[in-house]
């Protein structure tokens, strides 16, 4: 088959069509781009998407705080730390000299009242929560070089838990499951007319990218029928909006979320990324399960990659791709993010010998 | 009292905290582990037979169940705040030495590391398997493990970390305990661990789920 355009071949492994060879695409932690870039790997202000020849870009254009105009109150800093209270009104603790996720402090949202009087007001379909410039720039730079763009934010689940705590949120779906379901169906609609502004404004993307952590270790956050009652009926309704202008969806989840995955077929998505092996989940097994039916995106632990050893890589690359890209349903990425442990070259490595076996 | 002591255990069990409570609708209006912790204690019952003989036996059933993955994070999160109201009736009767702890658990996610979930699942299922927990926080340095075990001789020790970036600092953390000393027991858990990294840095123990953590202390 002669060479695809990545929007060519994105928009075919997402409809698990015939292409050239699987995708390619990956995240990194801020601190690998910056260690290749001093060690001469990446010429100063490439990106890594140019350098690798990604096929995929995200672009991240909305913000969904509550109170939009809130600057952030310091409450306390060390010299690692940062402790704030943002727009939503969570006291959050951030590290300041590495990329994490923050540490959940304290939350004015705990229940219904305090969602009702702290964040859902506040959570109108304002054109200055979007970002159209970015989005703007972003469109053009994928289209000259012919990139599968995705229109890239967090979807329900992501958005509750910065305004209540994961803690709050969960045992709200026990306790007051009514008021789950309201800020589920409050961002879900959000999201869609947002979305509704932006692409009217500007144009389509080629694809949604929805990022949704629902997954601990070797189990979700809640179990399969509270997914279906609580959270898919938002994710339905944006992936229905997506659908309606004919964009496939992605959907992220860090964790073990293998028994949500019916659930999430049902709601409509067309590939799931990123299928953490740490976390317990199986690339190979899914794709036996469903990959008539789903793309996947990821699924390569990482951690092989750590050890910088080729042999390592190799066979962790050589008993996986040959499988998965049986449906031609399979992006390469690795099972999260790239840290700056992974050398340059090893990380090369696994892109050529991926792709290579990716190969049709 | 064996059906005082079964009562509030499926009280703790199922997330009822007190009568006030909504959840679970089926037991809406009735006593939840607050009124029946108190009345157990009222009615005289050794407060170490409360603590052993119904809140760890309820928390133990769910943190199971948890294991199993017959239940989710918050069915586990109920119980321990139904668990967490029934021994704040128990407090003053640690605090005078007519209640024990079966040891001091110290706990905390590594330095670099601010995540919290993990750790806190975990703390709420050994404290509701009877221990005292210690809870250091998160970005922990192990200079403040280290200060946190000579405060509490004979204690057992559990590191967190959600990161790959970040597990490996669990290595110098586990190695400064264990030159102050070599019998404190140090068990590890989070999402990128296993128990062949845990051997490695020494660890005592690994597991993957807060019962295991749990089962470990036990060992």
């Amino acid at each position: 088959m002669e060479a695809m355009t990545s929007v060519e071949r994105i928009g075919n492994i997402l409809k698990r069509q015939p292409v050239d060879r699987i995708g390619l695409f990956e995240h990194f932690w801020g601190d690998t781009h910056k260690k290749w870039t001093t060690e001469g790997h990446i010429a100063e202000g490439e990106a890594l998407d140019d350098h690798f020849g990604f096929d995929l870009q995200v672009c991240w254009p909305f913000n969904t705080v509550a109170k939009l105009e809130f600057e952030p109150e310091t409450v306390e800093e060390t010299e690692e730390t940062i402790l704030q209270r943002d727009g939503n009104g969570a006291l959050l603790r951030r590290h300041k000299l590495h990329d994490a996720t923050p540490e959940h402090v304290d939350f004015l949202v705990k229940d219904r009242d305090g969602w009702e009087e702290h964040a859902k007001p506040f959570l109108t379909p304002d054109p200055k929560r979007i970002n159209f410039e970015a989005f703007r720039d972003a469109r053009k730079h994928a289209a000259e070089r012919q990139r599968f763009l995705c229109w890239g934010g967090v979807n329900v689940f992501e958005m509750m838990h910065p305004v209540c705590g994961h803690e709050y949120m969960l045992m709200g779906m026990l306790t007051d499951p009514g008021w789950v379901k309201d800020m589920v169906d409050t961002y879900a609609q959000l999201t869609v007319d947002l979305m509704e502004i932006l692409f009217a404004e500007e144009g389509l993307p080629n694809g949604a990218w929805f990022y949704e952590d629902m997954g601990l270790k070797q189990r979700p956050f809640m179990s399969p029928d509270m997914y279906r009652e609580i959270v898919q009926p938002g994710h339905r309704k944006t992936i229905a909006y997506c659908k309606a202008q004919g964009l496939p969806v992605v959907m992220h989840s860090c964790g073990y979320v293998a028994p949500l995955v019916p659930g999430m077929i049902e709601a409509g998505i067309d590939c799931l990324q990123v299928i953490e092996v740490k976390a317990g989940m199986d690339l190979v097994r899914l794709y036996k399960d469903y990959g008539d039916r789903l793309s996947f995106m990821g699924g390569v632990d990482v951690r092989t990659l750590y050890g910088n050893d080729r042999r390592e890589i190799e066979e962790e690359l050589s008993s996986k791709i040959p499988v998965v890209k049986g449906n031609y349903g399979y992006v390469l990425h690795s099972d999260h993010s790239i840290p700056d442990q992974v050398e340059y070259e090893s990380y090369k490595f696994f892109v050529e010998r991926g792709l290579e076996l990716g190969t049709y | 009292m064996a059906e005082l002591l079964e009562q509030l255990a499926m009280c703790v069990e199922r997330g009822k905290v007190n009568a006030s409570s909504p959840y679970p609708p089926d037991l809406k209006g009735q006593d939840g582990a607050d009124e029946l912790a108190k009345r157990a204690l009222a009615e005289g019952i050794p407060p170490d037979d409360v603590l052993s003989k119904s809140l760890m036996i309820g928390m133990g059933n769910i943190g199971q169940k948890f294991s199993e993955n017959k239940v989710f994070v918050p069915d586990l999160l109920m119980a321990a705040k139904a668990m967490t109201t029934a021994m704040a009736h128990l407090k003053p009767f640690f605090e005078s030495g007519e209640a024990h702890h079966r040891g001091v658990f110290i706990i905390g996610t590594v330095q670099g590391d601010l995540h919290d979930i993990g750790k806190n699942l975990v703390a709420m299922v050994i404290e509701g398997g009877g221990w005292k927990v210690v809870d250091l926080g998160v970005d922990v340095s192990s200079e403040k493990f280290l200060a946190a075990v000579k405060e509490n001789p004979g204690c057992v020790v559990g590191l967190s970390a959600l990161l790959t970036t970040t597990m490996v600092n669990m290595e110098n953390t586990v190695k400064l305990v264990k030159e102050y000393d070599p019998n404190t027991k140090v068990i590890v858990g989070g999402a990128p661990l296993t128990a062949e990294f845990a051997r490695k840095i020494g660890a005592d123990g690994y597991s993957p789920d807060p019962q295991g953590a749990l089962n470990d202390l036990s060992v």
